[in-house]
């Protein structure tokens, strides 16, 4: 074969030159080819070595359904494997490489499974490795060892491990109208739709709108078809309600008429600009779609049908058209039908020599014989090409008398001189969003393909994806569904209209060789039968089992082929041995742009209004779900535990302060929010009076612990709701179900209010004094704050709100801000705790100061815990119903076997870890017999010895008794004590004052 | 009074940004209203509510899911049934209303510090927000005045169009500086001004 470049014609532009790479090889081309196109114009037909066989291949179509001449782009140290040449834009600087071949891709050591022959049939990988005993190796595990070795051999592109710099983008988009390709029929379609007002998109998956029109030979109102597109779409984007979308597959068409699609923004760009995104990801809500997707040439199956040279009808006709590019200087021209006709007067009239048309009917149509005599070489009907000579491109094919009925050769196969052979199999409409869109496609004998069902979803069908190939029928059709009301008389006229008519039911040739039927997976007309002949009757096992129709381009030019075999070895019509139905998405799509703008920033940072200030203080920040908050105040040369031993001991001594802006706030008003508490809590509310506070507790349904915070009452319907930082949406979803389900007739709104308010808790015995000295407005003593009081005032001019209450076991105070005061209001009183020896303290000291007194969190309310475990039953209301009540005395909830909250305290002065299991017996070879877990550590600077909370069976009965940690993962194994969990101060005399 | 401080503060940076090869096609701002209230009519009261708003403010809003008005200075909004946002350049607004408003006609909740209000404004501002959020945001069908109440992924917004080019979105305040960073991200490849 050897492809050139036309002297003319084409939508390349011949003045541009553009500078790409091959297997490091320089070419140029011309601005407007693709990387097929533009290495056959080079000469180059070798493009890929095949995925079992190694076997040459070169490019066998034009457009998105090329199974052959699969590359990888190569950008720095990036690669992108398995890119179809056909679809690819050259630009100045593009890289590629070939796939597949070691060491290079005209010599290829693999090539030598070609000569395995039968060996390598379908099945062969797992019939031969899994089994077998080899050694140690049995059954898979010999798999396992071969399989690396197998997948070195076979395969596809590499992908890089390079982290990918591209940047990727999701749009929304919403349309009265979606017209899916841009042909004849979908440009005929857009236009219609456009002029009734609809807001219209319009995408197609080509860089140039127009499909068959770029490459058809025919001209429409008198002018070429091609300007005629041009001519459309220039239009089209000068409409206000239209959106064109070139370079856009419409991949995915889900319920409610959405439809997922891909552009491919910048990978056809030399430099890109700032901020644009490789690929963009459209999520499009269309009210009507118009399918206008056309149709897929099919290959024929025949000995050596993957020889380099050997194209599909269609391509050869659009690189001469489209490109400028002639494939062959002698082609030869095999066909089932009157449509590679039209691609053989194409590439005559640029200048190519047809040596004979080979067709397997024994008789053609009057076009058909009309141009046969115009083109020259011999017509050849009744006969069949049983074999392609060459080594990496064709040099000659042969041919033999053919029974297109009984499908059986005859007589004697001949030498015929070519080096290109187009092929056509008839056409399959590329019905696969509609499939998608849940109708079945449904087979029609005269057009031996599968077209259209009825739709399921608001769509209509245009042009030759309906089976109607013809371009005037597609440009009716297409003004029909886009709601045009104009008559026939209106519409274009088509001079040289090609020739359409129904193919032969012919899909192979039986001869011997190997015939491809998918090209990207090497599966071949044998493999098909061999399936069949091994009981995979289902074309859904011949799928799985020959692996047919799997490869990245899902069977586009393989799956009626193979199913027509499967078929025909099975003695059955091909719609009873199955249909072809298919999945989103319809080519592959870049996982970037399915995270979009996520890429690189998987979730967003919640930060309290005091964040910066942390951060500059050098505090080591901790992801506490979305939010970040200080874990240490680390000083120099301090590691953890010295950190927060010595925040911790020093809220203690003088006082702390730490950021609960974290907490989640919840406002509670209308007048039944006290009866709402009263429904949701264990306890009372609807006694509290304002401007006090209490800690209440919630349970599930079930009657297992929920969460638990503490609940202000600011006014007679207003209460201000706090729970752990961890359960806030839960609790507020919690709320609105039972507002909005449960009990709608309840006044009461309930709103999150967690970034109203900044809060700080401060604490120690100091705590009071350091108030006393910044707040105004307001006294602090016992009597105006007395536990669990509010009080309302001012730090340095912001309002405040403080309650009196403590999770440290310290004299405690909750100081709220309006949120954009907390730095404020912070700042003030850590300038009001200088002369105090206030010290700011993190997560760590929180935790520690907490796991001193026994306090609970969520390490101990872990959704298994009831409130009798956690020693919470005093909470539990005996005067009223609440959530959760019904079911507290179930029998397993009272057992005395459950596990119950006690403090542990380490034997052998080390660190204890959350999570290890408590034995009364050590056994370290054969851990066993947990009689509890523990859940929270600490080192306790107020008691000197590493301890921490736990969750025993038995609980309080073994207060003073010894156990041991058991934590085999960790190695930690050591004596411990079982406690009472209040290791500090249990009478509450600090907290207290 | 001490001034409310921005979340935005520390990636707060004015000027053009991004690829400004064709002009400016975002303004994006923070109004930082000194209020930000909601309120929830009881059911069968949001006719009173409303009545209630525009005695108060001079807001007359429609009775339709999403209806708003907004001004130079102030701005309200629906955005969930008997539900509403009322916005005012002024502080003090959740006081004012909680005297005009009874108990018995619904809640007054004050959101001004809770709430961090930005503004995108210009000829790519449909195009910005259509990357973030599944709604559409074309002027027939959001006409100016309309609000809805949607969300990105975990960051829940409130959006009003407060003019043929120019929407404003209320956005939880810890949340503020990841979605402006976001936001600025996606109008890099439109150049956008901060100002």
């Amino acid at each position: 074969m050897s492809p050139r470049r036309t002297s003319a014609g084409g939508r390349i532009d011949r003045t541009r030159s553009i500078r790409f790479t091959f297997d490091g090889v320089s070419y140029s081309g011309h601005a407007g080819d693709t990387l097929a196109s533009a290495l056959l114009a080079n000469g180059v037909s070798l493009f890929g070595r095949s995925f079992k066989y190694h076997r040459p291949r070169g490019v066998l179509a034009a457009g998105i359904d090329e199974p052959n001449a699969l590359v990888t782009i190569v950008k720095g140290e990036e690669r992108e494997p398995n890119i179809p040449a056909t679809m690819l834009e050259i630009y100045d600087g593009l890289a590629t490489v070939s796939q597949n071949r070691f060491p290079s891709l005209a010599f290829d050591v693999g090539a030598i499974n070609a000569l395995g022959g039968r060996a390598l049939a379908a099945g062969f990988y797992y019939k031969t490795f899994m089994g077998p005993v080899i050694g140690p190796l049995k059954g898979t595990r010999f798999w396992m060892f071969c399989e690396h070795f197998i997948r070195r051999a076979a395969g596809l592109g590499r992908a890089g491990t390079a982290f990918d710099t591209s940047r990727y983008e999701r749009m929304n988009a919403f349309c009265d109208v979606l017209v899916v390709g841009a042909g004849p029929a979908g440009l005929s379609a857009a236009k219609a739709a456009a002029q009734t007002g609809a807001r219209v998109m319009l995408a197609d998956l080509d860089a140039v709108m127009g499909g068959s029109a770029n490459w058809s030979s025919e001209t429409i109102d008198g002018t070429p078809a091609a300007s005629w597109a041009a001519e459309t779409v220039a239009s089209l984007a000068a409409c206000d309600n239209v959106r064109l979308l070139p370079r856009t597959t419409v991949w995915g068409y889900y319920d409610d008429n959405t439809l997922g699609a891909l552009e491919r923004v910048t990978d056809h760009k030399a430099a890109i600009r700032k901020g644009e995104p490789r690929h963009r990801h459209w999520a499009i809500r269309a009210g009507k779609v118009i399918l206008a997707t056309g149709a897929f040439e099919r290959p024929l199956v025949f000995p050596d049908n993957d020889r380099p040279g050997v194209l599909l009808a269609s391509a050869a006709q659009r690189y001469v058209n489209e490109f400028g590019v002639l494939p062959g200087e002698k082609i030869a021209v095999f066909t089932n039908c009157d449509s590679a006709y039209g691609a053989a007067e194409a590439l005559h009239a640029a200048g190519a020599r047809i040596m004979a048309i080979v067709d397997v009917r024994t008789s053609a149509s009057e076009d058909a014989r009309r141009i046969a005599a115009s083109v020259g070489g011999e017509h050849l009907l009744g006969h069949a090409v049983v074999e392609t000579e060459g080594g990496k491109t064709v040099t000659g094919i042969k041919v033999q008398p053919f029974d297109p009925v009984a499908k059986r050769l005859s007589g004697h196969a001949r030498h015929l001189d070519a080096d290109c052979l187009i092929v056509s199999g008839g056409w399959s409409p590329v019905v696969h969003l509609a499939s998608q869109a849940g109708a079945i496609p449904k087979w029609d004998e005269t057009l031996q393909a599968f077209l259209p069902a009825e739709p399921s979803q608001p769509w209509v069908g245009a042009g030759a994806f309906n089976g109607h190939y013809d371009t005037a029928t597609a440009i009716a059709e297409g003004a029909a569904a886009g709601g045009a009301t104009t008559d026939e008389d209106s519409l274009p006229a088509i001079g040289n209209a090609a020739p359409a008519s129904p193919p032969a039911a012919v899909f192979e040739i039986r001869a011997s060789g190997k015939s491809f039927v998918d090209y990207q997976h090497d599966v071949t007309a044998e493999d098909v039968r061999l399936a069949h002949r091994e009981g995979f009757i289902s074309v859904e096992h011949l799928k799985r089992y020959t692996t047919l129709g799997m490869a990245t381009d899902q069977g586009k030019t393989s799956n009626v082929p193979g199913l027509a075999i499967m078929a025909d070895a099975t003695g059955r019509t091909i719609p009873e041995t199955g249909t072809t139905r298919f999945r989103p998405p319809f080519t592959p799509v870049s996982i970037g742009s399915l995270a979009a703008e996520r890429f690189g920033e998987i979730r967003p940072e919640r930060l309290t209004p005091m964040h910066d200030w942390h951060v500059a203080q050098g505090a080591t920040m901790f992801a506490a779900g979305l939010w970040y908050r200080p874990q240490i105040y680390g000083k120099p040369g301090e590691n953890i535990e010295q950190a927060y031993v010595r925040e911790a001991r020093a809220t203690r001594t003088d006082a702390g302060i730490v950021d609960v802006s974290t907490l989640g706030k919840i406002a509670v008003q209308g007048p039944d929010a006290a009866e709402l508490l009263d429904r949701v809590y264990t306890n009372l509310f609807s006694t509290l009076p304002v401007n006090k506070a209490r800690y209440g507790l919630m349970l599930r349904e079930e009657g297992i612990a929920f969460d638990d915070g503490t609940t202000w009452r600011l006014g007679e319907n207003d209460f201000l709701m706090t729970t752990t930082t961890a359960n806030a949406g839960k609790v507020m979803q919690h709320l609105e179900y039972y507002l909005d389900v449960v009990w709608p007739e309840l006044k009461v709104q309930v709103t999150s209010v967690s970034d109203q308010w900044a809060g700080a808790a401060i604490g120690g015995p100091k705590a009071r004094q350091i108030l006393a000295a910044c707040v105004t407005g307001t006294a602090v003593d016992d009597d105006a704050l007395p536990f669990m009081g509010i009080v309302h005032g001012e730090i340095a001019g912001a309002p405040v709100m403080i309650c009196r209450l403590s999770f440290s076991g310290e004299m405690a105070f909750e100081v709220y801000c309006g949120a954009g005061h907390g730095l404020h209001v912070w700042e003030a009183l850590i300038e009001a705790g200088k002369p105090f020896g206030l010290v700011p303290y993190g997560l760590e000291a929180l935790g520690t100061l907490r796991i001193e007194k026994g306090h609970v969190t969520g390490a101990e309310i872990d959704g298994r815990t009831t409130a009798r475990d956690l020693h919470l039953s005093w909470m539990l209301s005996k005067k009223k119903p609440y959530i959760g009540s019904q079911m507290i005395e179930r029998e397993g909830l009272v057992s005395p076997n459950r596990i119950q909250l006690v403090g542990v305290v380490s034997l052998d002065n080390r660190p204890l870890n959350g999570g290890s299991h408590i034995v009364e017996r050590l056994d370290v070879q054969n851990p066993h017999d947990s009689i509890g877990h523990v859940s929270s550590v600490c080192y306790a600077p107020a008691l000197g010895k590493y301890i921490g909370l736990a969750l025993v069976k038995g609980g309080k009965a073994r207060h003073g008794t010894r156990a041991f940690v058991s934590d085999p993962l960790r190695n930690r194994f050591g004596p411990i004590e079982i406690v009472s969990h209040h290791f500090f101060d249990p009478e509450g005399k600090r907290m207290h004052g | 009074m001490v001034e409310m401080l921005s979340p935005l503060a520390p990636v707060w940076r004015p000027g053009p940004h991004g690829d400004l090869s064709a002009g400016i096609g975002v303004v994006m701002s923070e109004t930082q209203p000194g209020s930000i209230v909601q309120l929830a009519a009881w059911p069968g009261e949001t006719a009173g509510m409303l009545a209630a708003i525009d005695g108060h403010t001079g807001l007359s809003l429609p009775d339709i899911p999403g209806g708003g008005v907004s001004t130079e200075t102030k701005a309200a909004f629906g955005f969930a049934p008997g539900k509403f946002l009322v916005v005012d350049e002024a502080e003090g607004l959740a006081e004012s209303l909680s005297e005009a408003i009874p108990a018995s006609l619904g809640t007054v909740t004050d959101l001004s510090h809770g709430r961090t209000a930005l503004r995108l404004a210009g000829p790519k501002a449909e195009w910005v927000l259509a990357k973030f959020f599944a709604v559409d945001f074309s002027l027939p069908v959001f006409p100016v005045g309309k609000a809805v109440s949607t969300g990105h992924h975990d960051i829940f917004a409130l959006i009003q169009r407060t003019a043929p080019d120019a929407f404003d979105l209320y956005i939880y305040r810890s949340y503020a500086r990841a979605f402006w960073t976001a936001l600025g991200h996606a109008c890099e490849e439109v150049g956008y001004e901060v100002r």
